[in-house]
C-alpha cells in the first residue's frame, strides 16, 4: 500500500513535472517566436500608433475623393502616394481638406481635424509613399532682406507686393497671406498646394524658405499709422479715396459756406 | 443798365464825396449797383463783436501753433526705420495733421471774419445776353474780309500758286519719314528690338547670377531665369527675362505630344526654325519668355494645375502645355518660346536667342 501510494505519488510528480516541462517549453518556443518573428504588435511605436489611427480617420473622410487607398479617384480627388506630410498639414490645417465641395478652388476655413488628427493623417500619409516634410523648429529664422528680395522675385506676382493675395483664372485666387502660419507657408512652397508653383528645397533652400517666411510675418505685423491700409496697394487707391471723399466733404462745405450768405 | 437808376454821372473831384461814395461810384460805372449796404456792428465795442474776435484770434492762434509744431516734428523727429519701433511711422501723418490743421484754421479765421464782421452787402450786376448785337457781328465780319481782300491773293494768281507750293512742301517734311518707313523697313532683323540676352550656349541663370540644374526645380515648379552675360538681370537686357517651367510627368507627356505638332509658329519662321521650336524643350523643361505679348508686363503667374500662364496686367491667360498659345484675354500672340538643353556640366543653356521678337508688336515687327 505503501509502496504502491509511494509510486503513485512519485508518478503524479513524474505526470505533473512532464506537464511542466510541456509548458515551459511550449513557453520558451512561443516566447522565441514572437522575439524573432515579424509582427505587427512587437513594434508599439509611437509613429505607429499615429499611422493607424491616421488610418482610421483617413478611412472617417477622405475616401470618398482620395480612394481607398489614396489612389485619387478622376474628376475627384488626386492621388496621396508620395504626396508627403507637409501636403496634408498644410491643407488640413489650413482647413482646405475635407473639401466642402467641388468648385474653383478650396478655400481656407475653420479646420475639421485638431493638430493632433492632422499629424496622424500626415503620418499615415506619408507610409504610404514618402514625400517632403516641412522641419522642426524656428521657421522664422531668416535674413529679412534676403527674404523681401527672393519674396519680390518668386512670390509677388501672384500674392502681391503685400501678400494680400491677387486674381488667377476662372474664380482662383492666390489667397492672402494674413492668418498664415510659420509651418503652412512652408508647406506650401514646398508643396505647390492647387495652382501654387513647387518651391523645392533645391530651388528655395531651407534657410531661403525660413527668410521668406520672416520677411512675410515682419510685413504683416507692421502696422498701418495711417489708419486703413486699403489693401496696402498704395498711392493710387489712397489718392482715390481722398478724392472722393474729399471732393465729397468740400462740396458739402461750399454749400454751406453759400447757402449762409 | 445802371444809367437807369443814376443818370448824371456823379464829379469825382467833388470833395464832398465820402470814401464810400467813391466805391459805389467806381462800381456802378463797372455796372454794378450796390443797393444794400450796412455794417454788423453799428455800434463798435460790443460783446457780441468782441466775441467773433476772439474766436477769429483762436483760429489763427490754433493755426500758428499747429504750423510751430510742424517746423518742430520736421527738424527733429525720429523718421527712419527702426526695427520694431513704431515712432517713426507717425512722422508723415503728424507732417501732415500738423499742417491741415495750420490751414484749416486760417481758412476758418478768414471766413468768419468775412461772414460775421464784413459789413452786409448786396450787389446787382447786370448779365448781357449770349449772342453780340446784330451790329458788331456785320462789322466784325467786313474787317475779317478786308483783310483778305487787303492781300489781293484772288487777283494775284502768282501768288497764290507759290503759297500752294510752298506750303504744300512744308507740310510734305514731316510726312516723308512716316511714308517712307512703309516703302523701306529702317529696322530690319538685326535691330536690338529682336534680339535677347540669349545666344546660343548662353547659360539660364538666377537673379544672382548662379546658373541652374534641372534637378533645381521640382515638378510643378518654375524659376525666373536671365541670361548669364553681365548684365543680364538688370534693365540693360530688359526684353530677356525668361520663365523656365518644370511640367509635372503627366502634363509633359501631353506637351511633348502638343510640342511635336506644334503649328503655331512666327509669321516669318523659316522650316528650320519651325523644326527647332518643335524641340524647343528639354524634356518635362520649357522656356518661355516672361513679356506678354500684349502689353508688356510680365506674365508670371503660373497656375501649376491649369497649366495656364496669366498676365496680371490684363487677365491675357496663355495655355503652357500648347506652346503658350493665347486662350483668354486681349494678347493674340503665343509667348514667344527658348530653345534650351543642358550643357557638358549639366546646367541649362540656350540653344539660340529666340526666333521672333519678344513682347508686344511694334511698327516693324513681321
Amino acid at each position: 500500500m505503501i509502496a504502491s501510494a509511494g509510486a503513485r505519488v512519485r508518478d503524479r510528480f513524474r505526470r505533473s513535472s512532464g506537464f511542466v516541462v510541456l509548458v515551459l517549453a511550449l513557453g520558451l518556443l512561443g516566447g522565441a517566436y514572437t522575439a524573432f518573428a515579424p509582427s505587427s504588435q512587437a513594434d508599439e511605436t509611437p509613429n505607429s500608433i499615429a499611422v493607424r489611427e491616421g488610418e482610421k480617420l483617413y478611412n472617417g473622410g477622405c475616401t470618398t475623393c482620395h480612394g481607398r487607398n489614396a489612389q485619387g479617384i478622376t474628376d475627384r480627388g488626386p492621388s496621396l502616394i508620395g504626396v508627403g506630410a507637409a501636403a496634408v498639414e498644410f491643407q488640413v490645417s489650413t482647413g482646405r481638406m475635407p473639401m466642402a465641395r467641388q468648385e474653383a478652388q478650396a478655400e481656407r476655413k475653420p479646420p475639421q481635424f485638431n493638430k493632433e488628427q492632422t499629424e496622424q493623417l500626415a503620418a499615415f500619409i506619408d507610409s504610404l509613399g514618402g514625400g517632403p516634410k516641412v522641419p522642426e523648429g524656428n521657421l522664422r529664422d531668416g535674413d529679412l532682406a534676403q527674404g523681401g528680395r527672393l519674396f519680390r522675385v518668386n512670390c509677388s506676382s501672384c500674392h502681391g507686393y503685400t501678400a494680400n493675395g491677387g486674381a488667377l483664372s476662372s474664380g482662383k485666387f492666390a489667397p492672402a497671406l494674413d492668418d498664415v502660419t510659420d509651418e503652412q507657408m512652408y508647406a506650401a512652397m514646398l508643396t505647390g498646394p492647387q495652382n501654387m508653383p513647387v518651391f523645392g528645397d533645391n530651388q528655395l533652400t531651407p534657410d531661403e524658405k525660413k527668410s521668406i517666411i520672416a520677411f512675410v510675418q515682419n510685413m504683416k505685423a507692421e502696422k498701418d499709422p495711417g489708419g486703413m491700409g486699403l489693401g496696402r496697394t498704395g498711392p493710387v487707391p489712397e489718392g482715390l479715396v481722398i478724392f472722393v471723399v474729399g471732393i465729397v466733404v468740400l462740396l458739402f462745405a461750399t454749400v454751406w459756406i453759400a447757402g449762409k450768405s | 443798365m445802371s444809367d437807369q437808376h443814376h443818370p448824371t454821372p456823379v464829379d469825382v473831384d467833388d470833395p464832398s464825396l465820402s470814401r464810400f461814395d467813391l466805391v459805389r461810384e467806381g462800381a456802378r460805372r463797372d455796372g454794378i449797383e450796390i443797393v444794400h449796404y450796412e455794417p454788423r456792428f453799428p455800434v463798435p465795442g460790443t460783446k457780441a463783436e468782441k466775441r467773433i474776435e476772439r474766436g477769429i484770434a483762436l483760429w489763427l492762434v490754433l493755426s500758428g501753433i499747429s504750423a510751430l509744431a510742424f517746423v518742430v516734428i520736421y527738424s527733429i523727429w525720429n523718421w527712419e526705420y527702426v526695427l520694431g519701433g513704431t515712432a517713426y511711422a507717425f512722422f508723415t501723418p503728424l507732417l501732415g495733421t500738423t499742417l491741415g490743421l495750420a490751414l484749416l484754421g486760417i481758412g476758418a479765421a478768414v471766413i468768419i471774419w468775412a461772414k460775421r464782421l464784413l459789413p452786409e452787402e448786396l450787389s446787382i450786376q447786370d448779365r448781357h445776353d449770349g449772342a453780340s448785337p446784330d451790329d458788331e457781328r456785320k462789322l466784325t465780319g467786313a474787317t475779317l474780309l478786308s483783310m483778305v481782300d487787303e492781300t489781293g491773293i484772288k487777283r494775284r494768281p502768282l501768288l497764290k500758286g507759290a503759297l500752294v507750293f510752298g506750303l504744300g512742301g512744308v507740310t510734305l517734311a514731316p510726312l516723308i519719314p512716316v511714308i517712307g518707313a512703309m516703302i523701306k523697313d529702317p529696322h530690319p532683323r538685326s535691330e536690338p528690338l529682336f534680339h535677347t540676352g540669349f545666344k546660343d550656349g548662353i547659360r539660364l541663370v538666377r537673379e544672382d547670377g548662379t546658373a541652374i540644374r534641372p534637378a533645381d526645380i521640382s515638378a510643378g515648379g518654375i524659376e525666373t531665369v536671365f541670361p548669364g552675360i553681365p548684365h543680364g538681370a538688370t534693365n540693360k537686357s530688359a526684353d530677356s527675362p525668361t520663365l523656365l517651367v518644370h511640367l509635372r510627368p503627366e502634363d509633359a507627356v501631353e506637351a511633348e505630344e502638343k510640342a511635336k505638332n506644334r503649328d503655331l509658329f512666327p509669321t516669318d519662321a523659316t522650316d528650320a526654325e519651325k523644326e527647332e521650336l518643335k524641340k524647343a524643350n528639354y524634356f518635362a523643361f520649357y522656356a518661355y519668355s516672361k513679356i506678354c505679348t500684349h502689353a508688356g508686363c510680365p506674365a508670371s503667374l503660373y497656375e501649376q494645375q491649369t497649366h495656364r500662364l496669366l498676365c496680371p496686367c490684363h487677365q491675357s491667360q496663355f495655355n503652357v502645355l500648347d506652346s503658350c498659345r493665347p486662350v483668354f484675354g486681349p494678347a493674340t500672340r503665343p509667348l514667344p518660346q527658348l530653345p534650351i538643353t543642358v550643357d557638358d556640366e549639366g546646367f541649362f543653356i540656350a540653344k539660340s536667342d529666340y526666333l521672333e521678337a519678344v513682347g508686344p508688336a511694334f511698327w516693324e515687327r513681321p
